[in-house]
């Protein structure tokens, strides 16, 4: 081997290159030292806010290396290529190796074998080889892995090993950090992110995306039907519940009430997330909805105008207000329509909210009286490689408690004539990780194997 | 709030038992630490009750959360962890020596949490979701792991400077051998990075339920990214460069550097969505 590197090819000098372990340390403090000067330096400010913070050279220095929006920069991407090309490289570099030891393994332990290994006993038993071959496998089997029995040169030589997949944690671990660039990358691509606010009683069917002036449609409509801001009693905020419903082709397919933060709306791949809130401007109508037999259905907002349907009822809108309706209070006058049926028009109360149940409807209105209308600010993103990502996290976890806490634990054991009429019994011993506790694990099988046959 | 009377018990007994760790050092006097011990094993009893009660008393509150949501309440399980993560090594290995190196770092850092806000908030918006849980506890015994390296890592450079210099005399001649304390520092990191790895996950899947993006590149998510560099790069070149002793252990002391900047400095310094301590 060592002849061969003189008169190396030029490629063999870049593979040499790319599969160097100096080259994954050095990219990884690399990586790390820029990772830290992107937290020093505020990401994706305006470029104003810049100028007012830097000295115009450290501005000019700064824009030049892409410092306001490093993690996209090129020479940041190209790190990443860098790493995940040393990572395959390595990968593909030393797999084959791990591949072979554990498929081929070494399963007589002859003397030069022997003397590497770190543990090493021997001692003499009564006999012939003949006999005390299969007393040692069952032996060896009891007391560590089945073994496997070769002969040469009239020895015995039993092989046996425990924890191979030792080998492979490491390579699992390098897998799983490429699985989760390649779901990064298809979430990139295939996907997108958005921020939309709705107002109450409004529907969206676009999205502006993020980074761009792109609009993607989603193929369906979403309505906010109505937002609320729950407080603690310190005033420090409790919850933000947006109540949104899916329309598709004219029909509500879908509706969640209470869609908070930690918990989004989901429909074909697209998820809604409450991030935002704040007044639209104007007021809208508070009505609660009532059954038949008095029960709470539900809450609207109406807002002045606008039509609002109700899924399996009709369609209602709040068309007139007033502070003091007949010397009654205040007063929402609404119309429903129904299809197949003319629109009936009818006053609600805000101090007699039973009094609309005596319509005798199969749903009845009570007015909870106006409010300032909100919208809702939500998160919409698409991400078609996210699972991929986690399938990646989760090897990862695997592939490290593998790589650490499994040991690639091998025993040999050689029988050999004596002249005597004994027979020579040398047992070797050898672990890739966790020595220490091999080291005890073999005084046990030394022991149990001594005792074998007294 | 009887959490808090029993955190700042813990906190006296912790200094107490670090005294008596670094005596018993000093006096070169193994029965002193056995005391340590002792001690040492209250603080973890104590704290353990003062986390339960403090649970207990945010659900009398109607609040009733998992207390780990504030810096003081981290700090608190930061130093829990490391009573526990300690206890456990001195078992192992049968010596008594760590404890002056390393309880040190759990008595400052209640030191620090009874200087800060230790009332029981209820839960922003954000933070209400079982992926608090899972996220929390990761990485924090992994940090505490971190710790525990970092106090060893110092153990062995004035135990090989004296190793060194071929005596064997003074405090330094009572701790473990330099090999022995190279192991350790590798132990606990083989330890910590499992967990805060998995620490990273699942905030980035916490961060997907909660915001729609599983990574950010906000400041705490990259120092995260930087602690787990700094650990891989120790891993990969104690385990395939055949990097030991100094190079090794200065690289881990960093590795804790990095991880209580993460922890603490990116809050203080930096601006983003880990907002507890910043203000």
């Amino acid at each position: 081997m060592t002849t061969e590197k003189s008169d190396s090819s030029p490629m063999d000098k870049i593979w040499d290159f790319f599969t160097s372990i100096k080259l994954a340390i050095f990219t990884l403090i690399v990586l790390a030292v820029a990772s830290i000067f992107g937290t020093i330096v505020e990401q994706n400010l305006p470029l104003e806010k810049y100028r007012e913070i830097y000295e115009d050279w450290a501005f000019e220095l700064l824009l030049r290396l892409n410092m306001f929006d490093m993690y996209h920069s090129w020479w940041f991407l190209l790190l990443l290529v860098l790493f995940t090309v040393n990572l395959t490289c390595c990968t593909v570099d030393r797999f084959p190796r791990a591949w072979k030891t554990v498929r081929n393994p070494r399963t007589k332990m002859d003397e030069g074998h022997e003397k590497a290994l770190p543990h090493v006993e021997r001692w003499r038993k009564k006999g012939t080889v003949e006999e005390w071959v299969p007393r040692y496998t069952v032996a060896l089997s009891a007391l560590f892995a089945k073994p496997l029995v070769s002969e040469e040169a009239g020895e015995v030589h039993l092989y046996a090993e425990r924890g191979t997949a030792s080998r492979f944690g490491v390579y699992v671990t390098h897998v799983s950090i490429i699985i989760i660039f390649l779901g990064a990358i298809v979430g990139n691509v295939l996907g997108f992110k958005g921020f939309v606010g709705i107002p109450e009683g409004d529907s969206v069917s676009r999205v502006p995306v993020r980074g761009g002036a792109r609009l993607q449609d989603l193929g369906f409509d979403v309505r906010c039907n109505r937002f609320v801001v729950e407080m603690y009693p310190t005033g420090q905020p409790k919850a933000y519940i947006s109540d949104l419903s899916v329309i598709e082709g004219g029909r509500e397919v879908l509706r969640k009430k209470d869609v908070v933060v930690n918990d989004p709306l989901r429909y074909k791949g697209v998820w809604f997330y409450q991030s935002s809130y704040g007044e639209a401007g104007g007021a809208v109508a508070r009505i609660q909805v009532i059954g038949p037999d008095g029960s709470p259905q539900g809450a609207l907002s109406l807002p002045p105008n606008h039509p609002v349907p109700i899924p399996g009822y009709g369609v209602l809108r709040g068309v007139n207000y007033d502070q003091n309706f007949q010397g009654k209070g205040p007063a929402l006058e609404v119309v429903v329509e129904k299809p197949g049926a003319s629109p009936a028009g009818f006053w609600l109360f805000q101090r007699n909210p039973d009094l609309d149940r005596a319509r005798k409807d199969s749903l009845a209105f009570a007015f909870g009286g106006l409010a300032p209308r909100m919208y809702t600010g939500l998160q919409v993103s698409r991400d078609p490689g996210v699972n991929v990502v986690w399938l990646g996290c989760a090897l990862m976890v695997v592939g490290i408690i593998m790589a650490f806490f499994l040991s690639h634990q091998r025993v040999w054991l050689r029988l050999s004539p004596g002249t005597d009429g004994r027979v020579t019994v040398v047992l070797g011993g050898a672990a890739n990780r966790n020595r220490l506790a091999f080291e005890k694990a073999f005084e046990k099988i030394q022991a149990g194997a001594k005792a074998v046959g007294e | 709030m009887s959490n808090v009377l029993l955190f700042n018990l813990t906190t006296v007994l912790l200094g107490v038992a670090s005294a008596l760790y670094l005596g018993a050092l000093y006096a070169k006097n193994e029965k002193i630490a056995v005391y340590g011990t002792w001690i040492c094993a209250l603080a973890g009893v104590s704290s353990t009750a003062a986390l339960g009660v403090r649970w207990y008393e945010s659900y009398q509150m109607g609040i009733g959360r998992i207390p780990v949501t504030n810096l003081y309440e981290s700090l608190v399980f930061f130093a829990w962890s490391m009573i526990l993560i300690y206890l456990a090594v001195e078992r192992k290995y049968g010596s008594r020596t760590f404890g002056a190196f390393v309880l040190p770092i759990a008595f400052f850092t209640m030191v620090f949490a009874v200087t800060n806000d230790s009332s029981i908030q209820p839960l922003v918006p954000a933070l209400q979701s079982y992926w608090l849980h899972a996220h929390v506890i990761t990485c924090f015994v992994g940090y505490a792991a971190f710790a525990v390296s970092a106090g060893v890592a110092v153990m062995y450079l004035l135990k090989v400077r004296q190793e060194d210099a071929k005596v064997s005399q003074g405090i330094v001649g009572l701790l473990p051998s330099g090999k022995a304390l190279d192991d350790l520092v590798y132990r606990a990191i083989i330890w910590g990075f499992p967990f805060l790895t998995a620490g990273i996950i699942t905030g980035a899947a916490w961060a997907n339920y909660a915001w729609g993006t599983y990574w950010s590149w906000d400041p705490k998510e990259t120092w995260s990214l930087i602690v787990w560099l700094v650990y891989a790069v120790y891993l990969h070149a104690r385990i395939t460069r055949g990097w030991h002793g100094k190079r090794t252990a200065i690289l881990s002391i960093v590795g804790f550097l990095a991880t209580l900047f993460c922890y603490l400095g990116v809050n203080l310094v930096l601006s983003g969505l880990h907002s507890y301590g910043g203000g």
